[in-house]
């Protein structure tokens, strides 16, 4: 029994000593996890993370290939840098880790910019407005979220803004955490909860693409934006970014990129108040 | 390494840790109910019964875990059957184990000398005390290693819980680096949580194994 103890010890120890030994090292190897302008260019490939399930801004159609108004921008950087996009398929709660890592040079999936975000990771100038929205079945319509019956859960997507609002504003509300837009849209059609909170550009989405929900809060939190990451430290990559989303204003680029992916999904009547054009919002 | 971090979120390792152990637990009871049964199907080749054993064992093993969950939890609904994650993860865990758990009685039955049954017989025993009493205590005996093998399978295989949503120890890791961004804590507890539930069962596994190895002649 005391060899085994020992045994035990021993590798918990040793589990131990390694982790400490990286938090050590992740400062040194955050620098160089990232790939500079140059680098990329002289590869030919630019991998940019991006979602695979989130209809209408990254989504990989019926021919398996990328849609959506996150991947027209990222094709147009591919272009403009004349190198092959690579796109990676990312998770919400994964997208630090993918540019800390070293995984994808840039992320376009969708991501908020918030201020614990910022410590992290580098975010280029923003290219849409977003706020967080509740959408729920049109007989059981939420329009609130006090008083709310402790019975009911609502789903959120871990990983994501709308997890970290709901925990910080209304601890007492149940979670029901899903890992991907897919699975977390399923179950909210099977009827798992009551409600799911998410950018409210995606909730009114599948109000409008669902028949029978409708998004009884449409504006929830703080307005903020979404803009391109890249790993923290990798500045000639966010300046040329930055000057190509400055340059991209003059002939109107954002919003030709909504009316090519979003208009089916929204009409016209979210453009101006979804689209940020030259990373200027009001 | 941030130790506050590890403090503060220690109850939620915990939490998930308890979901894990007991959906383990009650799914892995069920796995060895249904073992037993199909093994015993198997071992008498009880017609027709013993087809539908066959397929659903081959069913079982030769499909993922997770495309299982997928089936119970998505799936499911569609048809009308709406059953809680918790449920499904129950009944996932059922499923797999049980053909696994079938396979481990099944080779050991086989195992056990014919001799040893024509023995008992002709002692006079009736058929099922010769079952009881001689055939199915060496048959367990000798499927202890691959029994215990088949529980830890099992609960590591619970880390694809969280395709399902349920908030088990993967889950919550994979939560809190989304959350916070403290990848190296959250994967330290992460370690040493699966470490704190499955070692314990493999020591005891090798000491049940050591005082069990009684089977057959000789011993």
């Amino acid at each position: 029994m005391k060899k085994l103890l020992a045994i035990l010890l021993t590798g918990i120890l040793a589990v131990g000593i390694t982790a400490c030994g990286n938090s050590a090292e992740t400062a040194s190897a955050k620098s160089e996890g990232y790939r500079t302008l140059d680098e990329i260019k002289e590869s030919g490939t630019i991998n940019i993370g991006v979602f695979s399930d989130k209809n209408p801004f990254g989504y990989v159609d019926e021919n398996g290939t990328y849609q959506g108004y996150d991947v027209y921008f990222a094709e147009r950087i591919g272009e403009d840098l004349g190198v092959e996009v690579n796109f990676v398929s990312t998770e919400a709660a994964n997208r630090i880790e993918y540019l800390q890592t070293g995984k994808v040079d840039i992320i376009l999936a969708n991501f908020t910019v918030t201020d614990e975000r910022k410590e992290e990771v580098d975010f280029a100038l923003p290219y849409m407005n977003v706020a967080l929205g509740v959408v729920s079945r049109e007989d059981n319509e939420i329009t609130s979220l006090d008083n709310w019956n402790k019975d009911d859960s609502i789903i959120v997507i871990s990983g994501t803004t709308a997890e970290t609002y709901l925990i910080e504003n209304y601890p007492d509300i149940p979670l029901q955490k899903f890992d991907s837009y897919a699975t977390a849209k399923e179950a909210f059609e099977n009827g798992t909860s009551v409600a799911w909170e998410n950018d409210n550009t995606e909730v009114i989405a599948f109000s409008l693409q669902n028949e029978g929900y409708t998004v009884g809060i449409p504006s929830l939190g703080s307005n903020d934006t979404i803009a391109p990451a890249v790993t923290k430290g990798n500045a000639t990559l966010l300046d040329w970014i930055n000057n190509e989303i400055e340059g991209l204003a003059a002939e109107k680029f954002f919003h030709a990129d909504y009316e090519a992916t979003l208009t089916d999904t929204y009409g016209s009547d979210y453009e101006e108040s979804l689209v940020v054009e030259g990373g200027k919002t009001n | 390494m941030n130790w506050e971090f590890i403090e503060k979120y220690l109850p939620m390792y915990r939490e998930a840790a308890v979901l894990t152990v007991v959906i383990g637990s009650i799914g892995i009871a069920f796995a060895i109910l249904i073992g037993l049964i199909c093994a015993m199907v198997l071992y008498h080749k009880v017609p027709v019964a013993k087809h539908i054993v066959n397929g659903y064992v081959e069913l079982s093993r030769n499909t993922p875990l997770l495309a299982q969950l997928f089936f119970l939890y998505y799936g499911f609904p569609k048809i009308g059957i709406n059953l809680n994650a918790e449920l499904c993860g129950v009944a996932g865990l059922a499923f797999l184990g049980g053909s696994y758990m079938s396979e481990a009685f099944r080779s050991g039955l086989e195992a056990v000398d014919k001799i040893q049954e024509e023995s008992a017989l002709s002692l006079g025993m009736t058929k099922y005390q010769v079952m009881k009493y001689v055939v199915l205590p060496e048959a367990i005996s000798i499927s202890i290693p691959a029994f215990i093998a088949n529980i830890i399978f099992l609960l590591k295989e619970t880390s694809v819980f969280s395709a399902i949503s349920l908030m088990d120890l993967m889950f919550t890791a994979k939560d809190l680096i989304g959350l916070y961004y403290k990848t190296t804590e959250s994967l330290f507890l992460l370690v040493i949580f699966y470490l704190l539930i499955i070692l314990p069962v493999s020591v005891i596994g090798s000491l049940v194994e050591r005082r069990l190895r009684y089977a057959g002649f000789g011993n």
